[in-house]
Formats: structure tokens, sequence, C-alpha cells
């Protein structure tokens, strides 16, 4: 029986053949590169899957597959690429390969039967996003996780851009490259810092960064600190600066402005992004290197900070958008805000729960946009839209399990992962005043998404049509319904994977699958379960109401009834047959929202006050670092140039050179030798 | 029986003489055969230190020698036709062309 650890390797490397073959096969490929691209992902999704299954025979396993670079020294770092197979990683491989076979099988769709053109370079970046996420998913030290994750943050200024020959697209691809970049700046130093702390960067082990690190704090180890530093406010610098890169590409606040202008890129696009790479990639590397995060309270009391308050920032300025897709792009932002929320409450289980149902039902949400984009002839303005329910069912039905999902409705999956990240704040929030206040904005923003979900769902579904286009809406075909009707069964029963809270009201053991599966139930690597880090997490839990079945049913019902009463307020206001735009009431404050609080403005503002120091390091760069080595070169230029006057081309001075230099030498070695005397 | 002193004043002056050709004759001829006449200075001292010393190798290498200046002399002769052909003239000074 061949192991599946032998075949980890090539669920990175079957994408990127595909993006090969799109390369160079150009317009010639059948679709023009689809059904490589396709067969490529599924070839992925099944080696995933059957790695899943792998792991859950207790095979999980830590392989180094190439060493790179090995140092010299007192400093004997070795830099390798590796892959780190357990439960966390092996759970997202299967989402990330799933999402991105149904993103191809949609692409047909949307891109061959629309009839765009350079399709082979769509299919060629699409396979380099896969492998790139793909890698960066199984990572086994950090620099490997960065090389990835700038690899991700390319692919995604390639797709965004795609249409370039459009005046948006090329600039919102700049800004998104620019954005997450200058997040990524921070994780590079984080990167530095912890080679230079800890001398390695695995992820897992007896020597992995994390374990050092916790055995710093416990004064078993020494590890080195800039100044003498106390260890445990250095390890929360390093963190520091490492959630610099995660704020970046999970879109959090202030660094979220690059997400809502990628709605530039093609709709699949925007469906892979949201669900299961780019950004997901930011929640995914704080969840892998929680072990890490863990040790210190307050970069834990930031995550849960920043998490909370962006959850909010973003669900409100949903709450105004015109275009189906700039909802979904705040409703993202907002959603992985709560993830960010769950990891720095100490909710390392809920915040991979919400990563897993939030893959599928955004993933849906995209491609139901999508479908509806194509219904509409590339028309996004929902004001124009009206009345699709009955026109494309298929369509309205995956989309509303979608909403449901999103908004948190009890059953659908976003309901009980949700309601877990609300819950375990709450628990530690109680004592932690940081937490709570994160809890207090995860709270007030549920009612809010229920509102801008519903708000989206009743404009673009219900209703008179408000268009000619939206009366006779172009039809979709099976590669649009397809995975929409997949991710659709998926958003309403992957909630199914983690009944928590059943199991605590009803007392039925064992049906909490996601917390026995990432807690080695089945086997995993030491150190990395979600019960090590619960054991090493800064908080307390303190229940309400006298009990901790009082508390999930308290918790519960009034995420739920919030979210209820934001729908209720979207039925009475926009279900109707002609809808008017409501929210033009709120007045100045609509204007705030719409213009997205201004943060776009402000970073103009901000970058045109540092123009003149970067003007000052640019004139450094060019003048001092580029001069040296300028002036290097232009003396050997000049020297050369007087140089080579003395060739001259006439055999004669030549002959007379060799003559004089002869005469020098014998003249020379004569008075060393004293033939003279 | 002659002293090998002779022998090296007049291969000396020889090569002398060779080298005032080359340094002042334009005329790629007269290169030719001033070299002829450095190459034969250095024959003289081969063969005068062979008979000095009773030893045949220094008569060997003479004639190695010989051999050696007929095929210069006929690459020499090729490359002055050459010259000859490309700029009309057999003087040094113009294939300087190639230079920087």
């Amino acid at each position: 029986m061949v192991s599946a650890s032998a075949y980890v390797p090539a669920i990175v490397l079957l994408p990127f053949v595909s993006f090969l073959v799109a390369l160079f096969g150009r317009e010639n490929l059948p679709k023009k590169g689809a059904y490589g691209g396709i067969a490529a992902t599924a070839g992925s999704l099944a080696l995933s899957l059957w790695v899943l299954v792998s792991v859950r025979n207790g095979d999980a396993f830590q392989e180094t597959y190439y060493t790179w670079a090995t140092g010299v020294g007192a400093q004997d770092w070795t830099l390798t690429f590796g892959a780190l197979i357990d439960p966390l990683s092996a759970l997202m491989l299967v989402i990330v390969s799933l999402i991105a076979t149904l993103v191809h099988v949609f692409s047909l769709g949307y891109m061959n039967d629309e009839g765009e053109r350079d399709l082979p370079r769509y299919y060629a970046g699409l396979g380099l996003f896969t492998a790139s996420m793909l890698g960066f998913v199984i990572a086994d030290n950090l620099l490997m996780a960065f090389m990835f994750f700038e690899l991700v943050g390319l692919c995604s200024y390639l797709l965004i851009g795609f249409h370039f020959r459009e005046p948006g697209p090329p600039s919102a691809a700049k800004k998104a490259f620019l954005v997450t970049r200058f997040g990524d700046y921070f994780f590079l130093v984080g990167v530095v810092a912890v080679f230079t702390t800890f001398g390695t960067a695995a992820f897992a082990g007896a020597e992995s960064f994390p374990a050092i690190a916790e055995a710093a704090l416990n004064g078993e180890a020494t590890v080195w600190t800039p100044g003498g530093l106390d260890v445990s406010t250095w390890f929360t610098v390093v963190g520091l600066l490492v959630l610099g890169g995660v704020i970046g590409k999970s879109a959090q606040f202030p660094l979220h402005t690059w997400l809502p202008d990628a709605m530039e890129g093609p709709t699949p696009v925007s469906a892979l992004i949201h669900a299961a790479t780019m950004v997901a990639a930011g929640v995914y590397l704080v969840a892998r290197m929680y072990g890490f995060y863990v040790l210190s309270p307050t970069a834990m009391g930031i995550i849960a900070l920043v998490g909370g308050f962006t959850a909010l920032f973003a669900a409100t300025m949903g709450v105004v958008k015109q275009e189906l897709k700039q909802v979904l792009a705040y409703s993202t932002i907002s959603q992985y805000g709560y993830m960010m929320l769950a990891l720095g409450a100490g909710g390392y289980v809920a915040a991979v729960f919400h990563l897993t149902t939030h893959a599928f039902f955004k993933a849906l949400l995209f491609l139901g946009a999508g479908s509806v984009i194509i219904a509409m002839h590339h028309v996004e303005d929902m004001w124009e839209m009206g009345g699709l329910k009955d026109r494309m069912p298929v369509t309205y039905w995956t989309f509303l399990a979608g909403s449901l999902a999103l908004a948190g409705i009890f059953p659908f999956a976003g309901f009980w992962s949700k309601d877990e990240i609300l819950y375990e704040a709450l628990i530690h929030g109680l004592d932690e005043p940081l937490i709570l206040a994160g809890y207090v904005m995860g709270l007030l923003a549920v009612p809010v998404t229920a509102f801008y979900t519903f708000r989206m769902v009743f404009l673009t579904f219900h209703g008179e049509p408000r268009s000619s286009l939206a009366r006779d809406p172009h039809p979709v075909r099976w590669n649009v319904k397809g995975p929409l009707s997949v991710l659709g069964i998926l958003a309403v029963i992957t909630g199914g994977i983690n009944l928590v809270p059943v199991q605590k009201v009803l007392g039925i053991e064992g049906i909490d699958y996601l917390h026995l599966w990432l807690d080695n139930h089945w086997g995993g690597i030491e150190g990395l379960s979600s019960h090590h880090y619960a054991d090493l997490d800064p908080y307390s839990s303190t229940y309400l109401f006298g009990g901790e079945v009082p508390t999930v049913l308290a918790g519960a019902a009034v995420s739920l009834g919030l979210a209820l009463a934001g729908v209720g307020l979207a039925w009475v206001l926009y279900n109707v047959a002609e809808p008017t735009e409501h929210t033009v009431k709120l007045g100045g404050v609509r204007d705030l929202l719409y213009n997205n609080y201004y943060q776009d403005e402000f970073q103009v503002w901000l970058s045109d006050r540092t123009r003149d120091t970067a003007g000052g390091a640019d004139t450094f760069d060019q003048g001092i670092v580029d001069g040296v080595v300028n002036g290097v070169s232009s003396v050997s230029l000049l020297s050369s140039e007087r140089v080579r006057r003395i060739q001259t081309g006439i055999v004669g001075n030549y002959a007379l050179l060799l003559t004089l230099g002869l005469t020098t030498l014998l003249v020379v070695f004569g008075l060393l030798g004293g033939w003279f005397l | 029986m002659v002293p090998v002193e002779y022998y090296l004043l007049l291969s000396s002056a020889i090569f002398c003489i060779g080298l005032f050709g080359v340094l002042t004759r334009r005329n790629a001829l007269y290169f030719l055969m001033s070299v002829e006449l450095m190459l034969n200075a250095a024959n003289i001292n081969l063969i005068a230190f062979s008979f000095q010393w009773g030893n045949l190798t220094g008569q060997t290498f003479a004639l190695f020698t010989i051999a050696l200046a007929a095929a210069e002399v006929a690459v020499g002769i090729g490359i002055i036709l050459v010259l000859y052909r490309n700029f009309g003239d057999i003087d040094v000074m113009d294939a300087a062309t190639m230079r920087w």
C-alpha cells in the first residue's frame, strides 16, 4: 500500500503543471486551458482527500524535501522546503483544492462562454494561484510560508489586473499589490526576527520556534533578544511583526482598502481570492503558528480587537453599497474579522470552523453573483436587477442558502461557526476588556450583516424587474449551475461537522468532529493540537447564568435574534415590488459609509505627507548606494578608455615595446645580480 | 681554435642588425629578412656552444630552427600577399584598422 504522504508534493505540482501548460500551450489548448486546469485541480482534490483520510488514520507527518541553504559558524540555520501534514493543513488542502476545482469549472461558463480573450493567460494565473496557496498550506516553516505568501500576492496582482486594457483593473491590481506588500514588509522583518531569536523557523516539533518560545518563557531555554529586552515583550513584538503580513493579506483594518477594489478582477477570481486563497492565507498563518501567538496575551488581545473592529467596521460599509460584488467584498472583510476575533479570543477551533464554512458559503455567493452578472450582461448595479427569482431558480435557491449562512441563520453553516466564535469571545471576554470589546463589536455586526445580506438578496432576486435586462436575463449553463449546487449543499450542511452547542445542551458526546479532529483525536503532530493551545492560552472561562448550558443558549439566542432582526428589517424595507433607496435617509452618515469612511482619501493624504521621506530615501538609494556601484564601473570604463590607446595597431611599436621591455629587464636583473660592479 | 667569445660577438652583431631592421623599416619584406637574421644569430650561438662543449644537442636545435625559419617564411609571405591585396601596399603601418 502506497502511503499518501509520498504524493503530497504532487498536490502542489499538479496546478503548477497546468500553469506551465497554459503558459506554453497558448491558444492551441482545448477550451484555452480550462480542461487542463480542471484536471489538475481535480487531481489535487483527489490527492488532498486521500491525505485527509490518511491523517484520519493517524498518518500525520513532517518531512523535509530540500535543504537549499545551510549556515556556517554560530548561525547554523538551515533553510528548507518541506511539508507539514497535520489535521489543520489536511483540512485546508481539501478546502483550497475543492474551491479551486469548482472555480475552474465555473470559469468555463463565466469566461469561455462569454467569449473573453487571452484565456490561456487567465488559466495560467489560476493554476499558479492554486499551486502557490497549496504550497503555502503545506509549508513546514515560516520562510517557506513567506515565499508562497508572496507568490499568492503576485498571482492576485496578475489576476485582478486580468482585463488590463481597461483603466480600472490595472490600478486595482497595483493597489492590492502595494497595500499587501506594505504588510508583508513587516512580515519579512518578523521572519528575520524569528530566525535571529530562535535559529529556526520550523512550525512543528521539539526544535520548532513555538516550542522554543514556550521553553524560554518557562526559563528552560535561552534565546537572543535585542538589547536584553524582556523575553515576553520581544515575543509580542515578533508576533505583531508577522501579524502585519496577516493584516495586509486578510484585509483587516487598516490595510483592508485593497479588497473592495479587487472586485475589478473576473468574478471567479474574486471567489477564489475571498474563499480559499489570498485572504484565507492570513488567517491560516495565524492558526498555523498559533502556538506562538498564545504565548503573548498582548498580541492576542490586539488580534481580537482588530478582528472585532474590522467585523463591525466593514459590515457598516456593506449596508450602503449599490453593486452586488461590493456588498460581498465588505462582507468578506467583516467575516475575516470574525475569524481574527476568534483567534485572538482563544477560539482556535472556532476560527478554523468559520474559515471552513466561510470558504464554502462565500465561494457560493461569489459564484452566484457571477451567475447573476452573466444573466445581466455584466451589469452589477443591484438597482438594475430585481425579480430574478423566477427567471433563474437554481441561482436563487443556492444564493439564498449562502445568504442564510452568511447572515448566521439557524441551521445553516454560518450560524454554527459564527455562534461559536461569539461564544468563545464571550466566555473568555468577561475577564478581559480587550476581548469583551471585540465581542461587543462582533455582536453588533451580526444584525448589520444580516441586514445587508438580505438587502442584497431582495434587491437582486425579489420584487419587479427594474430594467429590460432583468426582464430577460441571459441563461446560464451546467458549468455555472453545477458548482453552485455543490457549494449550496455544502453551505447548508457544513455546520454539521462541529455541533458543539447541540453536544453541550443535549449532552450527546462525540458530535463535535472538528474539535476532535483538531485535538489530534485521530492522531496528529504533538504540540499542534487545540488542547495544547488551550493549555497555553492566558484566558479563564467565565459563564453567565450559573453554567455552561445557559450561556450557550443565551449566546445563541441573542445572536440569532439579532440576525433575525436584521433580516426582518431588510424584509420590511426591501422585499416590496418597487423598493426605494432607504439608506438615503441616513444623510451624512450614508455619504460617510458610501465613501468607506474616507479611508482611501486618508491613505492618499498619508502617502502625500510621507512623500518627502520617500524622496530622501530615493535620493540616498540612487545617490549613495547606486552611486558607489556606478562609480566603480565608470572608473574602470574611463581608465580602459585611456589605456587602450597604447594598442596602436602598428607592428613596429609593438616590437619597440618588446625590445625596450627586454632591455629594461636585462638592466634590472643585471643591477640586482651585480654584473656592472 | 677560435675562442667562443668571437662567435658570440658575431652573433650579437647580427642580432642587433636584425633588430635594427625590424624597428626602422616599414616594408614587410625587410621585416621578414630581419627576422631571418635574428634567427640565424641564435643559430650561431647554438652551434658555437655545441662546438665549445663537444655536445651535439646544439647542432640538432640549429637544424630545427632552420626548418622552423622555412615554415615561418612560408606563413610570412602568405601574410604579405594578403596585406598587398587588401591595402595595395606592403607597408606594415597601413595594417592598423583592427585596433579599438
